[in-house]
């Protein structure tokens, strides 16, 4: 892991030389750097009608962030707001704010998206890995990236599927249709392809609301070990979840960030009313 | 629950659970509704087996009459006498190659005259369609000046017409001169105009060498007064003339060897001739014996039906009259085995003459049309010793009593070269040529048809903003709507024509086959098809992509792949059965596509020539379908001939069968993705 921690600082500095300085007195935290920064952001899939509102948070690196809240209430959005993911929608947009991500706006217009998203991996709700072999799906982003090498190629596989704790199950049949692993090992085979581009930061959008409690178990452990390496931000429904992958808990309700905290302060001593109904069960 | 329910219960299970509704024979509602539906469904398979039961009876029976047809071609002694008939072809082609390489090398020793000829033909005749109205009216004006003349002459002496008429003469002349003028006037107008010079042709280069002379013979004869030509034209016809006596005596030695070749073959001719005569004589002897009991037993049947005493003897004395006795087969065959040993005393020499003839051709030849020909009748003659070497062995061994293999029967009908029907000789069914031109359409318009439809339906389906889809996607989808046979129309009239003139430009004559000569050709037919096939594989692959999960292309964007890079690498892939299916259906919708072939690719029932290369689509040919179509309506019912097509519909129908089935199994393996 060594290398590729250095390579990841390398990339760093070309895509924000100067951030760390620049930001430095917004952290709140000071003793981790500020990943994603949302400043004031609106954002809505319509013109005119935000379901995002006025949200400002931040991200810190090497953290755990879970967004927590109601159906609706605009997490996964948001989620989706780091990658750029809703460009795909024509007519969704950022209605007013900045997202900076290592310093950066990802709006700007120098940005190149596809670039953003290299650097910020998407992990989905449904699991669902290409119908190419095992090999291949981990593969797939260093090849779309123009790295074609056989050593370079296998290395990284097995890297990734070793992080992804899948390594030992399917290492003799990487050939073997992806589609032919159960759910939670789909859903770990997608979580090797994410980082097998090591990104800086990971997005996960409710990865276990489709797998059994065993799997669920494993991706949570698998979560807690990533962290090392990287950002994760998770969007999850289940609050035990939340309580025990997360640094840090953000709840939303009706597109406002309500409340954002340090997990264990959430939970057990929530400042918003709204809050801790939620927590304790009573309405959500 | 062990307690039995005692009949104070309110509730009883047996009438709240009683099935309620009409019932006859146990058949409720629902079952008949089932059943209509099922019912509805079953009608297609019912369907395809009963076209599979009639296209069977009607089709199998093709062999054993055809099997039977080959008996009496070969008891006839035909097959004996198409041993020599193939040998004379084989000359034939031979000498013909040569001939032509004969004429090229004549011809061209003048060309430049005849092309200076052809340019000035061609101006004149431009000249005359840009000057047509003048001249026209100059053609009318000197008509009646001739008929007033006349009139004149032929009025009695000191007439009082006289003066009137001739004053009308006088009219007319000086009108004449005026337009004579006019028209000189236009002429040379017109002879300025670049309209004027394209001939269209190809002798361009050479043909414009003396274009002054040629512009001042135009002139001439462009001006309508007299009917001898030019004397420069004369010239030049003169000198061709000239120049191409000079090259025959030249060649003296060329055309002698071409007579004799020629007059080599001709005691095999005559012999052919005597025994071709006698082997239709023996055929028909034998089709009458063959025929015999049926016409027998129709005329029984007629006389049973007739009431009047005198037409029923007629009839049974007709019926009797019937001849069903066997008719000698070795006496019949007696003159062809006679003729064994004079083909034995023909043959040899003509292979002896035919080699020192071979070698007398003149090894070079100044033009390349000749080189080209004589290399073809080179090769044409090496055909030709195949078939001598080929008769030496099965004419002496020939017998018409040996039976015919059934594999001989069926590799007649699946790999014969020949569809000769109505003919007086004998009757050929082989399926090749009409089945090498199916093919050789279906392929063009796969070539065409594939590239255009996926891209496309990539376009529209992972590319193209909304409002684009929306009027692309109907737009190819209408295409399937057009009627094909205004599809034929528009091939026959539009695109034949456009595609001769492109082929006829001269920078695209290196393009094999160019320029072409027929407007109803594979090709043609072939880019119809496609057009036809557009809208099949448009619409499937469209289809298969659209069901390609959007996950799969969200999750390929997220891991930051381009928009092309998904559709290359994820959707498309993932569509790959999905295509595969298209694209066969695609050729199942060609190959079975009948009313645009049958118009557009000429109908010729012949294997093209494929030594022409990637020319060889520049040829007209003959379909499976096209033949079906065309001859079905005129043949008896029950002949041979007539279930040789239901035979060919056959082997459609198992094309169709196969590709589907394939289609199945490619979408079976996309649908499991």
């Amino acid at each position: 892991m060594k290398t590729s921690m250095s390579e990841q600082e390398k990339q760093e500095e070309v895509l924000t030389p100067e951030t760390k300085t620049a930001n430095q007195p917004v952290t709140r935290e000071n003793t981790h750097d500020l990943v994603i920064d949302v400043d004031n952001v609106s954002f809505g899939y319509v013109p005119g009608k935000d379901v995002l509102r006025d949200i400002t948070m931040n991200i810190n690196r090497g953290e755990v962030t879970a967004f927590i809240g109601p159906s609706g209430c605009g997490k996964s959005t948001l989620l989706r707001c780091f990658n750029r993911m809703n460009d795909l929608i024509p007519t969704a947009g950022i209605s007013k704010g900045e997202i900076r991500i290592l310093g950066t706006d990802i709006h700007a217009p120098e940005v190149d998206v596809i670039e953003l998203r290299k650097h910020v991996g998407m992990v989905f709700q449904k699991y669902n890995p290409f119908p190419k072999s095992i090999y291949e799906n981990v593969a797939f982003g260093l090849r779309i990236q123009g790295i074609n090498g056989k050593q370079a190629l296998d290395q990284a596989v097995e890297e990734s599927l070793r992080y992804a704790g899948l390594w030992e199950e399917v290492k003799d049949r990487l050939n073997a249709s992806g589609l032919g692993l159960s759910g939670g090992q789909q859903q770990r085979l997608c979580i090797a392809r994410a980082i097998a581009v090591r990104p800086k930061i990971v997005l996960m959008d409710e990865p276990c609301s489709a797998l059994d409690p065993i799997s669920t178990a494993i991706i949570e452990e698998l979560i807690t070990k990533l962290r090392s390496e990287f950002t994760i931000v998770i969007v999850t429904h289940n609050m035990q979840q939340a309580a025990r992958v997360s640094d840090r808990t953000a709840f939303f309700y009706l597109g406002n960030l309500i409340e954002m905290d340090r997990t264990t302060t959430m939970f057990s001593n929530p400042s918003k009313k709204q809050t801790e109904d939620y927590i304790s069960g009573r309405f959500g | 629950m062990s307690e039995t329910p005692t009949s104070a219960d309110s509730f009883s299970g047996r009438d709240a659970f009683k099935r309620r509704g009409f019932r006859i024979l146990g058949i409720g509602l629902q079952d008949v509704i089932r059943y209509f539906f099922g019912g509805n469904a079953s009608l297609a398979i019912v369907l395809i087996i009963l076209i599979c039961f009639f296209l069977g009876r009607e089709g199998i029976m093709f062999f054993p009459a055809h099997h039977e047809g080959l008996g009496s071609y070969r008891q006839a002694g035909q097959e004996f006498v198409d041993y020599m008939g193939e040998e004379i072809d084989a000359h034939t082609k031979f000498y013909s190659a040569a001939n032509i390489a004969y004429f090229a090398e004549v011809n061209e020793s003048s060309a430049i005259e005849d092309a200076q000829i052809a340019t000035a033909r061609a101006v004149l005749a431009n000249v005359e369609t840009i000057t047509r109205k003048s001249w026209n009216l100059l053609e009318r004006k000197i008509e009646e000046e001739v008929g007033l003349a006349k009139k004149v002459a032929g009025l009695a002496e000191g007439s009082p017409e006289i003066p009137e008429v001739q004053q009308m003469l006088e009219t007319r002349r000086s009108e004449i001169e005026k337009l004579r003028v006019t028209l000189r006037a236009e002429v040379e107008a017109a002879l300025e105009s670049p309209d004027a010079w394209s001939t269209g042709g190809s002798d361009r280069g050479v043909g414009l060498t003396n274009i002054e002379k040629i512009r001042e013979a135009v002139l001439f004869e462009a001006f309508p007064k007299a009917k001898e030509e030019h004397p420069f034209l004369l010239e030049l016809k003169a000198a061709s003339k000239t120049k191409k006596a000079d090259t025959a005596a030249r060649l003296i030695a060329f055309k002698t060897t071409l007579t004799e070749i020629q007059s080599a073959v001709k005691p095999l001719r005559t012999l052919h001739g005597e025994l071709r005569k006698h082997a239709t004589e023996n055929r028909a002897v034998i089709n009458s014996f063959k025929s015999a009991p049926q016409r027998r037993a129709a005329l029984l049947a007629g006389a049973e039906n007739v009431d009047d005493p005198a037409e029923k003897a007629k009839l049974q004395a007709e019926a009797d009259e019937v001849v069903i006795t066997e008719p000698d087969l070795v006496a019949m065959n007696a003159p062809l085995y006679a003729a064994v040993s004079k083909y034995a005393e023909v043959s040899l020499p003509l292979k002896a003459e035919m080699e020192r003839l071979l070698q007398a051709l003149p090894s070079t030849v100044s033009t390349e049309s000749a080189r080209e020909n004589l290399d073809r009748s080179r090769s044409a003659y090496g055909s030709f010793k195949g078939v001598q070497k080929a008769n030496r062995d099965r004419i002496p061994s020939w017998r018409h009593d040996l039976p015919v293999s059934w594999i001989k029967s069926f590799s007649a009908f699946l790999f014969g070269k020949q569809w000769i029907t109505n003919s007086s000789w004998h009757d050929f069914y082989g399926l090749l040529p009409l089945l090498t031109g199916s093919l050789m359409i279906s392929v063009i318009a796969l070539i065409v048809a594939v590239p255009f439809s996926i891209a496309a339906a990539i376009y529209v389906n992972q590319l193209a903003p909304r409002r684009e889809q929306e009027i692309v996607k109907p737009a190819i989808e209408f295409i399937g709507a057009i009627p094909s046979v205004v599809l034929g129309f528009f091939g026959i009239l539009v695109l034949g024509e456009m595609l001769r003139e492109v082929s006829q430009v001269e920078w695209l004559s290196w393009v094999p086959g160019f320029p072409m000569a027929e407007r109803l050709t594979i090709l043609n037919a072939g880019l119809l098809l496609a057009f036809m096939a557009v809208p099949t594989i448009f619409t499937l692959t469209e289809d298969a992509l659209e069901n390609v999960p959007s996950a799969f292309a969200e999750n390929s964007f997220a891991m930051g792949a381009s928009r092309l890079q998904t559709v290359f690498r994820v959707v498309l892939p993932t569509a790959a059965s999905g295509l595969i299916a298209a694209v066969l259906l695609g050729f199942g919708r060609i190959i079975g596509e009948t009313m645009v072939v049958l118009l557009v690719a000429g109908n010729k029932i012949k294997i093209p020539d494929f030594s022409e290369g990637f020319g060889v689509v520049t040829q007209p040919t003959h379909t499976m379908t096209g033949i079906i179509a065309q001859e079905l309506g005129e043949v008896d019912g029950g002949s041979l001939h007539w279930r040789a097509l239901f035979i060919v519909g056959m082997v459609l129908f198992v094309i169709a069968l196969l590709v589907n089935y394939a289609a199945q199994q490619a979408l079976k393996r996309f649908q499991k993705v």
